[in-house]
């Protein structure tokens, strides 16, 4: 029974560490209708600035969170319109031009992290790595377990944004209708660069959890924009709450199939899984996606 | 200017484009076996590896030893054929830890650039891909690394290895920790993730652990970039004595990792290849030690070399280039170097190489034995080792201070091993 509790448990930090990408890249799809393919690279880049400061500083790499959603979200506000520029209605399929351009953003963004920080393997350290603490006999990864708070607060605070602000109603409102949002004086091109700029400072955030589980190399990117798409599209593209049932149900399912199947078995049956969810609810499990 | 007008400009501008670059980049036809090229007085050499992708650190670790033979050679004057010597000079290509990338690469190599020979790549999975590029050109081509036993079943002519394949060596660490310490190991898990060098590793650990009566508590080959910790989790349930993995160094680092922070420690870590590498050791800090590997060289060892002198003098060179010791693999590809000197002065081929000299040349690696820093490299000529080195003892070694240090087999040991290794608190 201890090993059901334990399975159970890491499958739900698992999905924590689904839902930390996920949830920003819903939020961007949702609101800019932009399916942004550099996610992963937004979260290597993230890596990377953390790994930096702390390799200059020596200060621990969590306590660079704040500065690194600053930084981001800075970053996110001033790029936001050379992608808007490739998606305005002026270009005939502004969907497949966003995918291709931040295709080869994400290609641009390894290659450059490549010749400039080289091609070690990095380790982020943080004061979480390594330890574990007991409950009830159940033995819960710190690191692990931070990402997932994390992730759980970060969408918290998304909801109560989108839901509870005047500036979440505007977002909402752009994201229905940009039109006649705008007849209503909602400036929505300053609203896509905010929503921009706060997706990558929540992406590049999750960086610095992800660097320090795994490991902080210019290709690891590729790994959690697949993290991101099992996610969105289980859950339904646009749909936060989607994306935080769908990321645990992942995570559960590669859990379990890692202890009771065999790791081998792990990808056909979460893409099995993910096939299935499409071919009978094609709007994500809750059918609020797109 | 219409859009119409404008596709079709753009769509003209395109098309010339590429008929132009295909004109000038296109291979060069040879009729009677002589290049087309003009003479030229130094040797063409490709080295073909992965310099991006999730290989990107082995690869620059097989360039690295490339490129210091090839400093080397050409700061003593270049390779001697008779009475001349030819300097060398490298031309790159990347594999991007793809097979079918590294293929396309190297045909581009071979027919754009008209190397005369190629160093090999760092992975196994990429040497499958590429060999049946050379066969089809017959260019003869060497690594300095790649130990998946599938390359030398298949036969391929061109093709040679400088390291045994790890059906030979892999045997070593695990008899040494059922017979050779203390206690000895009962029960082991045996993980690999699913790529031709890495699934060979386990399919060797497990076999050498039934064969010697362990029992293999779990066997699991995973795909690449898989999560460990729900693994690793189930694992720490079965407690076997020991966790063997096969897999390259992110793979070691993150399983590691993984252990760490679910605070599972086995009486021993068992992992191929990628522990002897700076990257995992400076990572992981204490985390790294007492984890046992296999190797078939370290710098303890003592050789008299033709090139640099000895072991040792080789290993400071290594050393003072890039910053970081040498492990088995850097010093396989550096020797690698050597076997194609003595093999073309044996010859008295000189640059370019005709198709005819190509073909002594393989003859020439089939026969020849050349005594490096590294020891002896000595190419088998037939059987399921086929244009393997097959000459070197498989050595079992321990990361004990950050070093390697060779453990077994009892004959040969420089240190005692270590077993069982201290707990994550004990560090």
């Amino acid at each position: 029974m201890d090993l059901f509790f334990q399975t159970l448990v890491n499958g739900l930090l698992v999905g924590g560490i689904y839902i930390a990408v996920a949830a920003g890249f819903t939020l961007c799809f949702g609101v800019l209708h932009v399916i942004d393919f550099a996610v992963g690279e937004w979260v290597m880049l993230g890596a990377f600035a953390v790994f930096w400061l702390n390799f200059f500083t020596g200060v621990d790499p969590l306590i660079f969170l704040p500065l690194i959603m600053v930084l981001f979200m800075v970053v996110g506000y001033y790029f936001q319109p050379l992608l808007q520029r490739v998606i305005t209605n002026q270009q005939s399929n502004a969907l497949l031009m966003a995918l291709a351009f931040t295709f080869g953003m994400s290609i641009l963004f390894r290659g450059s992290a490549l010749t400039l920080f080289g091609f070690n393997q990095r380790s982020l350290t943080t004061f979480l790595s390594g330890k574990n603490f007991e409950i009830l006999g159940i033995s819960i990864p710190a690191l692990r377990f931070g990402a997932t708070v994390f992730a759980v607060l970060v969408t918290l605070l998304f909801m109560f944004l989108l839901y509870k602000t005047k500036l979440g109603l505007a977002v909402r409102a752009a994201a229905e209708r940009q039109d006649v949002a705008g007849l209503m004086g909602i400036d929505s091109s300053n609203i896509a660069r905010i929503v921009y700029a706060i997706y990558l400072g929540l992406t590049a955030m999750s960086g610095t959890f992800l660097g320090s589980i795994f490991s902080v190399h210019p290709d690891m990117g590729l790994r959690y924009t697949l993290f991101a798409f099992f996610v969105v599209v289980a859950g339904g593209l646009g749909s936060i709450q989607g994306a935080i049932l769908a990321g645990i149900m992942l995570g559960l399912i590669n859990s379990f199939v890692a202890v009771y199947v065999g790791g081998q078995y792990i990808f056909l049956i979460l893409f099995t899984v993910l096939y299935l969810i499409l071919l009978v609810a094609p709007k994500g499990i809750l059918g609020k996606g797109w | 200017m219409k859009s119409k007008t404008k596709w079709t400009i753009m769509v003209l501008v395109l098309l010339s484009l590429s008929l132009l670059l295909s004109g000038c980049g296109g291979p060069k036809q040879s009729d009677d076996g002589e290049n087309a090229e003009a003479e030229r007085d130094y040797f063409k050499v490709g080295v073909i590896t992965s310099l991006s992708g999730a290989s990107v650190y082995g690869g620059n670790v097989t360039r690295r030893g490339y490129d210091l033979w090839a400093e080397t050679v050409n700061a003593q004057g270049g390779i001697e054929i008779g009475d001349k010597q030819y300097k060398v000079e490298m031309v790159y290509a990347d594999a991007a830890s793809d097979p079918a990338t590294g293929a396309d690469a190297v045909e581009r190599m071979v027919t754009t650039d008209e190397v005369d020979f190629l160093f090999g790549p760092y992975t196994s999975g990429v040497t499958l891909g590429v060999a049946p590029i050379l066969e089809k050109y017959k260019v003869p081509m060497i690594t300095g690394s790649a130990e998946s036993p599938l390359i030398w079943k298949q036969k391929f002519k061109y093709t040679f290895g400088s390291i045994p394949a790890v059906d030979l060596t892999g045997s070593a660490p695990v008899s040494t920790l059922v017979n050779e310490v203390e206690g000895g190991a009962k029960t082991i898990a045996v993980i690999g993730v699913n790529d031709a060098f890495s699934k060979a590793t386990a399919e060797a650990f497990k076999a050498t652990a039934e064969q010697l009566g362990l029992e293999v508590v779990k066997y699991d080959i995973v795909p690449e970039g898989t999560d460990f910790t729900p693994l690793v989790g189930a694992i720490k349930e079965l407690n076997p004595d020991v966790l063997a993995v096969g897999g390259h160094e992110q793979t070691h680092m993150e399983v590691i990792k993984a252990a760490k922070s679910l605070g599972f420690m086995p009486k021993a870590f068992l992992m191929h290849y990628g522990i002897t590498t700076p990257d995992f050791i400076n990572n992981l800090g204490t985390a790294s030690e007492y984890v046992f590997g296999g190797a078939v060289w370290t710098s303890d060892l003592n050789y008299t070399d033709k090139l640099w002198g000895s072991t040792k003098e080789y290993v400071e060179a290594a050393e003072a280039r890039w910053g970081n010791m040498p492990d088995y693999t850097e010093a396989a590809s550096a020797a690698t170097g050597e076997v194609y000197a003595a093999a073309l002065a044996e010859i008295g081929a000189t640059p370019p190489l005709s198709e005819e000299e190509r073909e002594q040349l393989v003859d020439a690696l089939e026969n020849i034995k050349v005594d490096t820093f590294y020891g002896p490299i000595d190419f088998a000529n037939e059987g399921d080792w086929y244009h393997n080195n097959v000459g070197l003892q498989p050595l079992t070694i321990q990361l004990q201070n950050g070093e390697q240090k060779i453990v077994g087999p009892a004959g040969v040991k420089v240190a005692d091993p270590i077993y069982p290794v201290p707990g994550w608190e004990e560090r």
